[in-house]
């Protein structure tokens, strides 16, 4: 090979494998990426059916009923809509009625919100960044300060 | 002093650090060039044990030799990039001094006066180490006060039907000054542990402080209730006899410090205050039992002066206070009245005068609180 | 005193590093020996400095002196020692004089152990480095000073956080410190040189064993993270993709890449300007996972309490670092030589793709680390990304990576013959294709990816055998011979092999805890059993225990296997008084190379509990592979081509004449 086809092939090389990397990268990025939804924006529609979402609100007070198997039903509110949730599992330890969670899942035909994923940070200051975005945008949240 | 001894020696340890190696001169100057010779004489042994064992062709090994050799050649013979002979060391040049003497000037002045240039803002020199386990061993009487009622107000907020816990704080309230404070614990503990005379007596007591030395209505209860509960207790009965004092009723108060000094035995700290209450009545008394065993006569009276002197130097720095505050900032017709009743606590008749004529002043625009002041102005003997 | 001798040593290294970041550059740029000479013992003074530092803070820490206001809000008097010591990092602020400990570390090594350096290199680097103390020192002084005192001051702590008092918590911080901030000093290793405008193969070697060092750190940190986040979260996830994650990560793959360009660069005098960017920019991405973990623009699991105007200041730190090297290097590199030429199927070659496919995976993974906050930004659309990302992009970057790997060591340099190394390899080929075999016989063919997966982790160990065991030729050579020759081969080949071993090790576990891990989640009751893998687990009921400050709701589980009591597992509810926080504990028996993991979740008033239970196969693996991994790191440490010594002035003149 000349320098001149080694150099050519390298770069192809390189440049394929970027290609493949950069095609992955936006494929990935518009179908796995998962949007956050309040309460309000669900209720508000316009949702696909089986879209993932990830839906963030405060704990409605008195909702949470437990089952049996780790079964948990509660409410996400805004303080506008609210949204009933149903989860499988174990929830976080700073999971309570009344503070930030987020959940991740998909929306039922039926209105009814289906988590597979709920979170709450390991601090108890912790109001998760989103729904302190979204709480503050319907003005119920004030931040710590 | 010990802290700054540390700091001088840690700065000059600093600065040595910079300066020792910028006075010592003439080491021995080595090439860049000699280092990477090192580096490439190493390779090539690397090339001629790999060679040996067999890890690599003999084709291999002779490619990557000439490859090293290259590259040797190179580094012996460009490794250099000043035009000077490399053995010379620039630092005995002339521009090459005015360097040096920046960097010492830098390390001898600037990094001392620097960092307690900056210690000096942001440091706190005089705040001492305080581990806890030194501060819980002091001796009760060194710990400061303030933290022991931290200590045992954090243990009421957890336990707060803890009675014993509020027995204990209350008293330290007291010697604090924030008698509301202690009134309020001595109520709790009354509370939870029940009522008992100390407890009533000592609730009854902080009352009276927080309200300027007056005994008002929710103090006097508490000294009946003490009195009710023991009824030769003499605390409470001397307050008692103070409160008809402060109400001018003359001779109900002069039956009741007369009974009071009856039980004296005679070298009590507490029968003084109560003779120069009498005798602020008018009324005089034997002075205390010359024959009296014990302490000799001057003893005591040192004693009996140092407690009325005491408690009267407290009430008068709450009525200057008081004053103070009045007089600058104003205050409502309930404070001026409050104030009145303090000065004539004091048995100043002059400034309980004053003290009138300026709550008269101040509260001009009201016609019903003049009214007020006349006529306790009156009440207490110096009115118009 | 000794909490104020902390913070004056403290400042007095911060105008000792402002010395440090002129003088001995200077000096470099003039050749002048006396003022290079200034920066060996002022890295070393640095360094004592910040640890009497550090040991004030420990001590404050360990006396429970209140007076310390980063002690008051991050201890507790009644804290089991061991945490007292280890709540020291256990917030920002004291993680952040650790970092800077660690950064003046580094500073003293290089001077104490840096003598084969040129004088002009060593006191470049230590001056770059004391730039990036100088920064970081100001940061700690003016917005996360640890030495603020309360007066008077109170008389209990509000305590640590209490998922952060663990073990863990002891080794994970300082690991994984020592890692990212260890690649700082390859970083002034390529400024200074683009300063000094020598980059050579020379140059790569004096730098190798400071980024082996680094990197070995930063594997057992992320090792070490992963298992401590496995069992303390009680998710029994070992790795989420969190942008905390990413941010060691991110180094870690630029980090890997950089350990291999600089091979090449230091046997052939290939890929300089390459290796020099890459140093750049692994430190660079420490800088940013830095910047994410404190500034708070993104949440994540374990980020620290955070404030605006630290992240602010680390914004700048981060701005004038990285695009001041950048520019420095965009300036220099096109004056530096090229190197050795090379045919695309070489040793070379197969370097070069390491290096493309692990900086390409880094990128992925930085595009999704940043792409929300980006997005957010431009549109004000919130979204995450989360694994499905990550594994759609990453994953197919990792393939062609290993299944390359074995065929690198056994490539020769400048051109390599890829069908006599296919040969060499046929041995472990064929062990590949039986353990597909197996996992599809034994599983089903529906498992057909864990199958190629579990071929994949086989073939990198095997290769890296095969590569060991051809060097030895024991078919030429004979049985004795052999084993001597295994046995003489530099410890940098029984490093490399290590490294490549271990990678394959934790790709075994991945895929066999992916793919064969069973999970139930249910509620049971006392005296009821549940069936996982080929396990059965009695629940005994919960028992309440008091702990130093906290409270356990234990719940105790047999464990039978085959009808016999083979293990227990005890785990917990914990509640930690002073800030009144649940956590929990999960109960983890390791049975050879796989566990069986218990978490409980709610109580239920009739004694029962909602449990999650895990059959966890062979998920040690991956932590026992960073281990074989960081075992490789040493050896290559150990190798005696990177002790080259100083030249001696007598030999120096006799060179040139060759």
């Amino acid at each position: 090979m000349t320098r001149k086809q080694r150099r050519l092939t390298m770069i192809a090389a390189a440049g394929s494998v970027l290609a493949v990397a950069v095609g992955l990268i936006l494929f990935a990025l518009n179908d796995r990426i998962v949007f956050f939804q309040s309460p309000s924006d669900i209720v508000a529609g316009g949702l696909p059916d089986g879209q993932r979402i990830r839906l963030g609100g405060l704990v409605a007070e008195g909702s949470v009923q437990r089952g049996e198997n780790a079964q948990v039903r509660f409410s996400v509110t805004d303080t506008v809509e609210t949204v009933d949730v149903v989860y499988v599992g174990l929830l976080p330890d700073l999971f309570r009625e009344g503070q930030g969670v987020v959940t991740e899942g998909v929306l039922t035909p039926d209105g009814i919100f289906r988590a597979d994923n709920v979170l709450a940070k390991h601090d108890e200051n912790y109001m998760p960044k989103e729904v302190a975005d979204a709480l503050k945008g319907k003005g119920v949240w004030q931040g710590e300060q | 002093m010990m802290i700054w001894i540390v700091f001088s020696v840690l700065a000059v340890a600093a600065a040595l650090s910079v300066l020792v190696p910028l006075s010592r001169s003439g080491r021995e100057q080595r090439e860049t060039a000699a280092y990477d010779v090192e580096v490439y004489k190493a390779q090539l042994g690397e090339v001629d044990r790999d060679l040996d064992r067999g890890l690599i062709s003999e084709e291999a090994a002779e490619a990557a030799r000439t490859e090293i050799a290259r590259r040797l050649i190179a580094a012996g013979g460009a490794g250099e990039e000043a035009p000077d002979t490399p053995t010379a060391d620039a630092g005995s040049r002339p521009r090459a001094r005015i360097g040096l003497r920046v960097a010492q000037a830098l390390a001898l002045v600037a990094v001392p006066l620097g960092t307690i240039g900056l210690y000096s803002v942001i440091g706190s020199p005089d705040v001492p180490d305080q581990p806890l386990q030194a501060r819980l061993q002091e001796p009760v009487q060194n710990r400061s006060l303030p933290d022991l009622v931290a200590r045992v107000e954090q243990r009421l907020a957890e336990e707060p039907s803890d009675g014993r816990g509020w027995d204990v704080i209350a008293p330290a309230y007291m010697r604090l000054g924030r008698a509301e404070d202690a009134a309020a614990a001595y109520a709790a503990a009354i509370r939870i542990l029940g009522s008992t005379e100390r407890r009533e007596t000592d609730r009854g007591e902080a009352l009276v402080i927080a309200n300027n030395g007056i005994v008002g209505a929710e103090a006097r209860a508490a000294f009946e209730r003490a009195v009710a509960l023991d009824p030769s207790a003499i605390k409470p009965r001397f307050f008692l006899a103070l409160a008809l004092t402060q109400e001018n009723r003359k001779d109900e108060a002069i039956a009741a410090w007369q009974a009071l000094l009856d039980e004296a035995e005679g070298g009590e700290a507490w029968a003084e205050a109560v003779r120069v209450e009498l005798a602020k009545l008018g009324v005089e008394t034997a002075p205390a039992v010359a024959a009296a065993p014990g302490p000799n006569r001057d003893d005591i009276a040192a004693a009996a002066e140092m407690t009325a002197e005491d408690r009267s130097a407290m009430i008068r720095s709450m009525v200057d206070r008081l004053d103070t505050r009045l007089s600058e900032e104003g205050g409502s017709t309930d404070e001026w009245l409050r104030l009145m009743r303090a000065v004539a606590v004091l048995g100043d008749a002059d400034r309980l005068r004053d003290t009138a004529t300026r709550a008269e002043e101040a509260l001009k625009e009201d016609p019903a609180a003049v009214a007020q002041v006349k006529s306790l102005a009156r009440e207490l003997g110096v009115g118009s | 005193m000794i909490v104020e001798v902390g913070h004056f040593a403290l400042i007095l290294a911060f105008v000792l590093s402002l010395v440090q970041s002129v003088v001995p550059i200077w000096g470099a740029l003039r050749h002048d020996q006396r003022m290079m000479a200034v920066a060996p013992p002022v890295s070393a003074m640095m360094f004592l400095l910040v640890g009497i530092s550090f040991a004030a803070l420990m001590m404050a820490y360990v006396t429970s002196d209140f007076s310390v206001l980063n002690v008051v809000q991050n201890s507790h008097s009644a804290k089991p020692d061991l945490f007292k010591i280890t709540g020291v990092w256990g917030n920002h602020e004291g993680s952040l004089l650790l970092w800077v400990l660690i950064l003046v570390l580094f500073g003293a090594l290089v001077a104490a152990f840096g003598r084969n350096i040129p004088p002009e290199l060593r006191a470049t680097t230590l001056g770059v480095q004391g730039w990036v103390t100088a920064a970081f020192l100001l940061f700690t002084l003016v917005t996360s000073n640890p030495f603020i005192r309360v007066s008077p001051p109170p008389l209990e702590g509000q305590d640590l956080n209490p998922i952060l008092q663990d073990i863990g918590l002891a080794i994970h911080p300082p690991l994984l410190y020592v890692g990212y901030v260890g690649f700082s000093i390859t970083f002034s290793f390529a400024i200074a040189a683009l300063i000094l405008g020598r980059v050579d193969a020379a140059w790569a070697r004096w730098v190798r064993p400071w980024t082996l060092l680094a990197w070995l750190f930063l594997t057992l940190g992320i090792a070490m993270g992963s298992y401590w986040a496995y069992y303390e979260l009680g998710w029994g996830g070992y790795w989420f993709w969190d942008p905390v994650e990413n941010a060691s990560f991110m180094p870690w793959l630029a980090g890997t890449a950089l350990l291999h360009s600089a091979i090449v660069m230091e046997k052939r005098g290939a890929l300089k300007v390459w290796t020099v960017l890459l140093a750049i920019l692994t430190f660079s991405l420490s800088l940013l996972g830095t910047f994410l973990v404190r500034s708070g623009v993104l949440t994540s699991v374990h980020a620290f309490a955070t404030d605006p105007a630290r992240g602010t200041f680390i914004l700048g730190i981060l701005v004038v670092f990285i695009g001041g090297s950048l520019a420095l290097y965009a300036w220099r590199a096109p004056l530096l030589k090229q190197g050795g030429l090379f045919a695309p199927v070489s040793r070379e070659g197969a370097l070069v793709l390491n290096n493309l496919l692990l900086t390409v995976a880094a990128a992925a993974v930085f595009v999704g680390t940043l792409y929300p906050l980006a997005l957010e930004a431009v549109t004000g659309e919130k979204i995450s990304v989360g694994p499905p990302f990550f594994n759609l992009t990453f994953g197919p970057l990792m393939i062609p990576l290993l299944l390359a790997m074995p065929f690198g060591p056994l490539l020769a340099w400048k051109r390599g013959d890829i069908y006599a190394v296919s040969q060499r390899l046929y041995g472990a080929f064929g062990l590949t294709l039986l353990a597909t075999l197996m996992v599809v016989w034994f599983q089903g063919p529906q498992q057909i990816l864990a199958a190629l997966g579990i071929g994949a982790g086989v073939w990198v160990i095997a290769g890296a055998v095969a590569e060991i065991l051809s060097r030895a030729r024991f078919a030429d050579v004979g049985m004795s011979t052999g084993f001597r020759r295994l046995f003489g081969l530099p410890s940098s080949a029984w490093g490399a092999a290590f490294g490549h071993i271990g990678m394959g090790v934790v790709m075994l576990g991945i895929v066999a805890t992916e793919a064969f891990q069973e999970e139930k989640v249910l509620t049971i009751r006392p005296n009821e059993t549940v069936t996982i893998g080929d396990y059965e687990l009695a629940f005994g009921g919960l028992v309440r225990r008091t702990g130093p400050n906290y409270i356990d709701d234990v719940g105790h589980f047999d464990i039978f296997k085959g009808g016999v009591k083979v293990a227990e597992a005890d785990p917990a509810k914990r509640l930690y008084t002073a800030r009144r926080m649940p956590t929990t504990e999960a109960g983890i028996v390791t049975f050879g190379l796989s566990q069986v993991y218990v978490s409980i979740g709610e109580v239920h008033a009739d004694g029962g509990a909602d449990i999650r239970l895990y059959h966890k196969p062979f998920v040690t693996l991956i932590w026992l592979g960073c281990l074989v991994m960081g075992f490789g790191a040493v050896l290559s440490l150990f190798d005696r081509r990177l002790r080259v010594g100083a030249p001696r002035p007598a030999r120096m003149r006799a060179v040139p004449a060759e």
